[in-house]
């Protein structure tokens, strides 16, 4: 048939305009290696740049305590009046400094925590101790605390409670780290609890299950996860009425992975925290 | 009254200006030493009743001022600071035969009382 030369034929659109030669098999290995050798630059490069992180945080943290040390040694002098007598209000302001610079110290212990375990492997340096002993040293440590803001504390432990083996250290940090937290975030008037039994049968392995309560103001559903992962603060605006470093949970999470147990937190707002966490039997002896 | 003597061997000059004048507004002659060396030639040049001794040093353990103490009689209190608490640091510290371990900031006011008890 004779094409009329006054119709216009449209272009085919479903037909790309350039046509390309399919990559043959080597041609897209090659490409493959090339993507993952950009890929572990980027990752060696991020690793590079983690462990100057983490140097960082180690440095700046041990440069401030020596400091902060001697500034809170002198205010001591001051307070207990070594250099000559001072007033009520003295006094007063000179223990405040002392207070606030201990908690700083608190904050920097807890970033060189983090930095160790993060520039090296942790280790478990273990021994057998009673789980009710650390519950007592917590509370003994937390009386002025729990007497200051009104609170009620208890203690919820059976008798027969089996001694455990682990890192008495790094059990002792976790449930510090969750008992403070409980205190912090829970209002005058308010209750905290710590409770633990030996449970079989709902973990993979029967372990001592630790729980720390409070009847605070809760944390949203969505905020579970996040709250263990380093550095997060549910509230992050500037005027946020309670501050820390944000590694508290992620040093808590850690030291309990270390043993081989888990941590998790059961909340809503409004309606108070259950933060749960478990040791496996097997570093349990009865 | 002979005054009681305090070797106190600290690298930092911040805490050492801190705890000199605490000793020393207590009444006890007070001989700072920033090194290891320097505090092996004081114990037996200031003869000191007290050692306290930072446990890291720039020039060494500070719990090798112990091999310093064996002639001496009889031997000074050794009380260790540290910034380290943990259990892992502390047995070490006491199994190498050190008096006391104390983490750092010391509260003053602990520090004092040990310093006298060992004095008394």
């Amino acid at each position: 048939m004779q094409r009329d030369r006054r119709t216009r034929v449209a272009p085919d659109r479903s037909r790309p305009s350039v046509e390309l030669r399919p990559a043959t098999e080597e041609e897209r290995l090659w490409r493959l290696e090339a993507e993952l050798a950009h890929a572990q630059r980027l990752i060696g490069d991020l690793r590079d740049r983690d462990a100057l992180k983490t140097q960082f945080l180690s440095n700046i943290a041990h440069d401030l305590r020596t400091p902060l040390t001697a500034i809170i040694t002198h205010a001591e002098i001051l307070r207990d009046g070594l250099l000559g007598n001072i007033n009520g209000k003295q006094h007063e302001s000179i223990s405040t400094i002392i207070t606030g610079g201990r908690q700083l110290l608190d904050t920097i212990a807890e970033i060189l925590l983090y930095a160790k375990g993060s520039s090296e492997p942790l280790t478990l340096t273990e021994s057998e101790f009673s789980f009710a002993e650390i519950v007592d040293q917590v509370s003994q440590l937390n009386e002025s605390l729990v007497a200051k803001k009104e609170l009620a504390f208890e203690r919820r432990l059976p008798p027969d409670l089996p001694r455990v083996a682990g890192d008495r250290d790094k059990i002792m940090h976790v449930v510090m780290n969750l008992i403070g937290n409980a205190l912090e975030f829970t209002p005058a008037g308010g209750t905290v609890w710590i409770a633990a039994e030996c449970v079989a049968g709902q973990e993979p392995t029967p372990s001592l299950l630790v729980e720390v309560g409070d009847t605070g103001r809760g944390i949203a559903p969505d905020h579970h996860e996040l709250i263990f992962r380093e550095f997060a603060q549910v509230d992050a605006s500037a005027s946020r009425v309670h501050h820390g470093t944000g590694l508290g949970l992620t040093i808590a999470r850690r030291f309990v992975e270390l043993h081989g147990g888990r941590i998790w937190v059961e909340s809503d707002l409004g309606k108070g925290s259950r933060f749960f966490f478990t040791i496996p039997l097997r570093y349990v002896e009865a | 009254m002979i005054a009681r003597r305090v070797l106190l061997v600290e690298d930092s000059v911040l805490i050492t200006s801190a705890l000199r004048v605490l000793l020393e507004s207590n009444g006890w002659d007070t001989w700072v030493s920033p090194t290891l060396t320097d505090a092996i030639g004081a114990v037996s040049d200031f003869r000191p009743d007290v050692i306290l001794v930072d446990l890291t040093l720039p020039d060494g353990d500070g719990l090798d001022i112990l091999s310093a103490l064996s002639s001496e009689t009889p031997p000074p209190k050794v009380f260790v600071m540290t910034g380290h608490d943990d259990d892992a640091t502390r047995d070490r510290c006491l199994s190498a035969g050190c008096d006391a371990v104390l983490i750092k900031p010391v509260p003053t006011r602990d520090l004092v009382e040990l310093i006298a008890g060992a004095m008394a």
